[in-house]
């Protein structure tokens, strides 16, 4: 059972936003979205609405109807789709216009004539669109089931490989199309990073997958390896795409890097900052499970020696094969892994910080300062 | 052949269906596979720009359920050597070659050989694609070994490179006809590696799709490493091939390969559904093999003539040309998952009877005058492409009706 369980952590459990935990405290990371996106001036939950409106993907909505009462991953990404409100923020997207409004206009050449609208040029909007999309199909292709390994409480066979033929072919619809408006952009370096984007995400996907094999409990990596590992499977995107969009604009290759360190850092903090939510939360109830690999826990074990926190992890197995998530939980919040993952947070905040000083004072800076706040705040 | 040979056979086939409705296989079905190869030679010679001759005698397969004795002859297309429509001086043939030298096919289209003398396009286009699959995998280089092992499964140099052979010929066409140039440009030969790279990312996931076993005459990508990691594998050889074609530097270039990859998905969704107007279904099914099959050696033939040569009547007569090679390569491909063996496809046989998938063959058998045939037609597409979900004790009582029909057919 906690197999699957961790399986399902590995494929980021098929939620919208940042990553697969939750997002930041709700009352002040909620506003701080909604003034950023009056700020870029578009409603973005409409983002790539377009192409959702599109034959294909009515066809496939019909047919995931049939997915309803078995247990195939691509309903809950679905389901996240639709119904999870809280998370349906199309974070990415919001980012990168945000940066390319705090950009500014191009300075460099006269003749760089492509309509503005609120300030973010018509192409930048574009790639806002291409990255949702692209996180949108790895989200599709993340819920995919592996049928050597399905057991009979999984359900008929033929319903698995039904889902998995729609996850596979969305995810294809998805990436196709976000390859096709990459081409409109008539621009190759912008293709050229992102291609390489994808090609980072489908490894960090891959670290994820691995990680959650049911043979071992837990990897023996360093925290220098997990930020590795982190930073292509949630980083490499948004970097990449914040420096395209610089690009785009025709911005200097100095605002290109800082884009790129906003991008980068800022995911960073947020995915420590979920990892960290089941440690800050004050409840009474059952712990959260969390994956074993969080990073609190990938620096618990870097303090206490491997062997030492193999030992914490099978007592708090217990008979059964239960894991109890509270006795791990507070062996972890004894040790040192939890404020270490906080001031590793605040550490990448702070450098995302600093990647946007270089950009000049206006409104989408402050935006995307806050969300920096929001995402390293930890009361 | 034998009638009861026929039945027996088709027997056998029924059996092996699973989930998809009754097959429409009767008698005639078999003879039918020789009217439809007729019928797709005439509908590739549609080609506005070419005319096609094809010569074409199969060997007897050496399977034991069938024998035949017909002498083995490769068959042949050829390009007219002077047309008032071809504009290229000296075009080399091109055979035609299929999947295997020979085929239990039991057709004799009446031959026309033309003065061209034959030269074989693998060799011709050897020297360039000496070095493919190793250009690919440089390509591929990712440090995570489990992902490249998988990335390189099919670019072991055992594929046939069917499609980068189309590409670097008439890449050496254009430019022999532009500018006198025997050389294959840099560019050109991206081209060719970018193709190949994106028919394997499309296999890969074919082959999840289809929850196929087994491949070019081993286990597939997901037999081995399972699902999930096969699509992450496809989308990898998927975004290398974009970063490759990024570096060519050209925007021209970029849209017109990247209208591949949109097709290929579109091809795979056309393939979902189906037309019950008769009709409508032929020009659907033809319009799913342009975007499955051919849109790829169409617009990669287009590039490399784009890339070779300024004008635009030569960049349309290119993407004819592979549009034409691209829809006979699927319909043929289509006939032989009927008359050929798993040993000699590489993959198992009928395999798109299996999902239910009306092809070619199919499409001419409802074509028959019998109501009983092209009720036995009906019912392959009513009951969609989807129609696996069907229980086990139907598919006992459809064998039981099969059995029933075929007695009554004889």
């Amino acid at each position: 059972m906690w197999g699957a369980l961790l399986r399902r952590w590995g494929r980021g459990g098929g939620r919208r936003g940042l990553s697969g935990g939750g997002p930041p405290s709700a009352a002040p990371w909620s506003q701080v979205v909604s003034e950023a996106e009056k700020i870029v001036g578009y409603p973005t939950s409409f983002m790539s609405l377009r192409c959702l409106l599109s034959d294909e993907l009515s066809n496939i909505a019909m047919q995931v109807r049939k997915l309803v009462g078995t247990k195939h991953p691509l309903l809950d990404t679905a389901r996240g789709f639709v119904y999870d409100s809280r998370n349906n923020l199309q974070m990415r997207g919001l980012v990168v216009l945000l940066i390319s409004k705090a950009a500014g206009p191009s300075t460099a050449e006269l003749s760089f004539q492509h309509n503005m609208v609120s300030g973010i040029y018509s192409s930048q909007r574009s790639l806002a669109e291409i990255t949702e999309l692209i996180h949108t199909a790895f989200l599709v292709h993340r819920g995919i089931v592996n049928i050597g390994e399905l057991k009979s409480c999984d359900g008929p066979l033929k319903d698995m490989q039904f889902g998995n033929k729609m996850a596979v072919l969305s995810g294809d619809f998805l990436l196709a199309n976000a390859c096709t408006s990459l081409a409109q952009l008539q621009n190759t370096k912008v293709v050229e990073l992102i291609s390489s984007a994808i090609g980072d995400l489908v490894q960090g996907i891959y670290y994820e997958n691995s990680r959650s094999s049911e043979n071992c409990l837990t990897d023996d990596i360093g925290i220098s390896t997990w930020k590795k590992q982190v930073f292509l499977s949630h980083s490499a995107l948004l970097a990449k795409s914040c420096q395209a969009a610089m690009e785009l604009a025709k911005h200097s290759a100095e605002m290109q890097d800082m884009a790129f360190r906003y991008g980068k850092h800022m995911s960073m903090s947020h995915k420590l900052h979920s990892d960290l939510q089941p440690f800050v939360k004050e409840s009474s109830s059952d712990a959260m499970a969390f994956s074993l690999n969080c990073a609190p826990a990938v620096l618990h074990q870097e303090f206490l020696g491997r062997d030492a926190w193999i030992k914490q992890i099978r007592e708090a197995q217990g008979k059964g094969n239960l894991m109890d998530y509270k006795k791990l939980q507070e062996a972890i919040k004894a040790g040192k892994g939890v404020t270490s993952a906080i001031d590793l947070c605040r550490c990448h905040g702070n450098r995302a910080l600093a990647a946007l000083e270089s950009f000049p004072p206006s409104e989408a800076r402050a935006a995307l300062a806050n969300i920096v706040h929001a995402v390293t705040r930890f009361s | 052949m034998a009638s009861g040979e026929n039945r027996a056979y088709v027997l056998q086939l029924a059996r092996r269906f699973t989930g998809s409705s009754r097959p429409f296989l009767c008698e005639k079905g078999l003879s039918v596979t020789q009217g439809a190869f007729e019928s797709c030679t005439s509908v590739s010679a549609r080609a506005s720009t070419a005319r096609w001759k094809r010569t074409d005698r199969f060997a007897g397969c050496s399977c034991k359920r069938r024998k035949f004795s017909a002498p083995e002859q490769k068959s042949m297309c050829h390009f007219p050597q002077r047309s008032s429509v071809w504009p290229f001086p000296k075009l080399c043939s091109i055979p035609w070659r299929f999947y295997h030298t020979s085929t239990a096919l039991m057709c004799s289209c009446s031959k026309t050989v033309s003065d061209e003398k034959y030269q074989d396009p693998f060799q011709l286009g050897r020297k360039d694609l000496k070095n493919l699959y190793e250009d690919i995998k440089k390509e591929l280089l990712v440090s995570t070994a489990e992902l490249r092992e998988m990335c390189e499964y099919y670019f072991d140099g055992k594929g046939k490179a069917f499609r980068p052979m189309i590409v670097v010929l008439m890449a050496r066409a254009c430019n022999i006809h532009h500018s006198n140039s025997r050389e294959v440009q840099a560019s050109q030969r991206s081209v060719a590696i970018i193709a190949e790279m994106i028919h394997t990312a499309s296999l890969v996931h074919d082959d999840v799709i289809d929850d196929a076993n087994s491949r070019r005459g081993k286990m597939t990508v997901n037999q081995i490493w399972g699902e999930r990691k096969a699509v992450l594998a496809g989308d990898f050889i998927l975004s290398a091939a974009s970063l490759a074609l990024a570096r060519i530097g050209n925007t021209t270039i970029i849209s017109v390969l990247t209208q591949v990859i949109e097709d290929l998905v579109r091809g795979e969704f056309l393939q979902l559904g189906s037309k019950e107007n008769e009709n409508e279904r032929f020009a659907h099914y033809l319009e799913k093999t342009f975007k499955k099959t051919a849109s790829l050696i169409a617009n990669s033939c287009k590039a490399v003539s784009i890339l070779g040569c300024p004008d635009p009547k030569v960049h349309e007569i290119a993407y004819q040309y592979g549009k034409n090679v691209g829809i006979a390569f699927q319909l043929i491909d289509d006939v032989l998952d009927f008359t050929s063996c798993a040993d000699h496809l590489g993959k198992p046989a009928a395999a798109d009877l299996k999902l239910g998938l009306a092809t070619g063959p199919v499409l001419f058998a409802c074509r028959q005058k019998e109501p009983r045939g092209r009720l036995e037609c009906m019912h392959v597409f009513v009951s969609s492409s989807f129609g696996h979900l069907q229980g086990h004790a139907s598919q006992e009582r459809q064998e039981r009706e099969e059995y029933q029909l075929l007695g009554s057919a004889a």
